[in-house]
């Protein structure tokens, strides 16, 4: 379980969000909202410790993220960003594996039973296990957006933050992801994701977190958050809300002159 | 796979350091070599040139090779730039500009290399002071950095032998630049191995983190990677590696860029095989230039450090083009 209690986070210079309360229990995914440059990322990275909060604090399963070590802290919480980097010569299979590093003390330096299992386990969640002696840079943009996830998969935590796990993927292997971490979820881990996607996000999330200009604006069910009203607050566009049996759904309003 | 590679790379290791054994002056024949190597109190003539000249001079070459390539897999790795050296530390810089004013003051010969040392350590001192940003080191100033005091310190040296008025100090000056191991003994093994140790054990330390690195620093913090630490550890142990080499042996170029890529082929790029193999390959490579350049121009030296870059310039292009044709 993960517990904001009155966070504000920001970025040198200016606060971008305060005020965020809200308690992300084991087994609950929740989808993080609002539009670019709100705080979205920054809020993720304050809740996996490598960037500090302004106010408030963050604990996971009760203890106070800032009192945690950081290889204790990489042990509870794992984050996955979409972050590009040039790896030259490392392979698919030991991108994964740079996961299993806060399973290990500085001296042991070769990987264990637990780390191969944990590196095929992670590899078969996001179907690249035939893909793992091959060397990462000669991977599309989606298949290395998939191996992040099985880096983060690896890592064995009890939190995994999502920062846009699915830009880069088409429909198709976007919703196998969506599905991947509704399992995690139902698996027991807690699950907090950085969508775009307010449908998708609908369709998997149990909770979204919607943020607006320097504040929350809502922490609950798809059903409350995905509400005209809000969500114009929130992006500054209208929509139109369509309830399906599947939860609701929203379409942007556009308005021609 | 990678216990026979390694293996392989251990048997060449032995062949490269033999073959040097046999590089020298007077021809002697591989089994006297032995029987001098396996009788180390034996007073014959032999035994006093395996011991006393031979043998340090490879242990040395040994030593600089494994500890120039070492630094460069860790900052080649750190950076996640494939074309930085050692030498980015602004150690070999400081310690040339250091050693050209001393050799044109008059500074006595057998000073060279502890001023050296100090000189190179200090100009790293400087780069790292300069590289810093927040709580750790930033890539692009210390590329920057390193390549601006390096440039600085070069002019220094070329100033100084513009200036010397005596050609003996020139080619003194040019001696340490083109690198040699050149009447090199024990006891120069001795000063510089403390600091090789030094830094083999803090690159012990970061090794580890190496592959975290290589993949970000926001990917390495989440995973546990006290990132500010490592890369100071990197920072700190690729400088004294370098500036123990320097004073070893002058400046040996192309060590630290290659190898860690012949490396890399052999073993692939984890950390934890990748810094022995490198080490392991650096010390080839070193003690077998060492000893082709004690041969090539007999009873002349070729300086080592100018045969290095003869095979190391081409090696390095078609290893780098090769593998970025197949990538």
């Amino acid at each position: 379980m993960i517990a904001l209690d009155g966070v504000a986070i920001g970025v040198p210079g200016r606060t971008l969000v305060r005020g965020i309360h809200a308690r992300i229990a084991a087994g609950e995914f929740l989808a993080v909202l609002g539009p670019n440059g709100v705080g979205k990322t920054t809020l993720l990275r304050a809740m996996c410790g490598i960037r500090p909060v302004l106010e408030g604090t963050i604990a996971v399963d009760g203890r106070a993220l800032r009192s945690l070590s950081v290889a204790a802290r990489a042990r509870a919480i794992a984050f996955v960003t979409a972050d590009d980097a040039m790896i030259e010569s490392l392979r698919v299979r030991d991108v994964v594996a740079i996961g299993r590093y806060p399973h290990h003390p500085w001296w042991e330096w070769n990987p264990n039973p637990q780390d191969h299992e944990a590196v095929e386990r992670a590899l078969r969640a996001v179907q690249m296990t035939r893909e793992a002696e091959r060397l990462f840079t000669t991977l599309s943009s989606g298949e290395r957006q998939r191996i992040w996830i099985a880096m983060g998969l690896a890592q064995a935590t009890p939190v995994i933050l999502l920062d846009e796990p699915t830009s880069h993927l088409d429909v198709r292997v976007a919703h196998e992801i969506l599905a991947l971490l509704r399992d995690l979820a139902r698996d027991g881990r807690t699950v907090v994701c950085v969508l775009h996607d307010l449908n998708d996000a609908a369709a998997y999330a149990d909770r979204l977190l919607l943020l607006g200009c320097e504040r929350m604006l809502a922490c609950d069910v798809p059903d409350r958050v995905l509400v005209p009203q809000l969500i114009e607050e929130a992006y500054g566009v209208g929509v139109l809300r369509v309830d399906t049996p599947q939860g609701p759904r929203v379409f942007t309003a556009v308005r021609g002159e | 796979m990678v216990s026979f590679r390694f293996a392989l790379i251990g048997l060449l290791v032995l062949l490269a350091f033999f073959a040097s054994l046999l590089a020298g002056g007077s021809s002697i024949a591989p089994s006297a070599i032995l029987a001098a190597l396996l009788h180390p109190h034996s007073s014959n003539d032999v035994a006093t040139i395996v011991w006393q000249l031979r043998l340090p001079r490879v242990a040395i070459a040994a030593v600089v090779g494994a500890a120039l390539a070492t630094g460069g897999a860790l900052l080649q790795g750190m950076l996640r730039n494939p074309l930085v050296d050692p030498y980015l530390t602004g150690v070999s810089a400081g310690a040339a500009a250091a050693i050209a004013l001393a050799i044109l003051a008059g500074v006595a010969a057998p000073l060279l290399p502890a001023l050296g040392f100090i000189a190179g350590l200090l100009t790293a001192v400087i780069v790292a002071a300069l590289a810093r940003r927040g709580g750790g080191v930033d890539a692009n100033r210390l590329i920057l950095a390193g390549i601006s005091i390096s440039a600085l310190f070069s002019a220094i040296v070329v100033f100084a032998i513009a200036r010397s008025d005596s050609p003996d100090a020139a080619q003194s000056i040019l001696a340490w630049l083109a690198g040699s191991m050149a009447g090199r003994g024990w006891s120069d093994l001795l000063f510089a191995m403390p600091y090789v140790l030094i830094g083999a054990g803090l690159a012990a330390l970061a090794a580890p983190a190496l592959d975290a690195l290589r993949v970000g620093d926001i990917r390495a913090r989440t995973v546990g990677v006290d990132v500010d630490r490592a890369q100071w550890l990197i920072l700190a142990a690729t400088s004294l590696l370098a500036a123990a080499s320097v004073a070893l042996a002058g400046m040996i170029g192309f060590i630290g860029l290659i190898v860690p890529h012949v490396a890399r082929r052999l073993v692939g790029s984890r950390a934890r095989l990748l810094i022995p193999a490198s080490a392991m390959c650096g010390a080839a490579l070193c003690a077998l230039a060492d000893a082709v350049a004690r041969s090539i121009i007999a009873p002349s030296e070729l300086p080592i450090g100018v045969l290095l870059a003869f095979i190391g310039v081409p090696a390095f292009l078609y290893l780098y083009l090769h593998q970025e044709q197949t990538a």
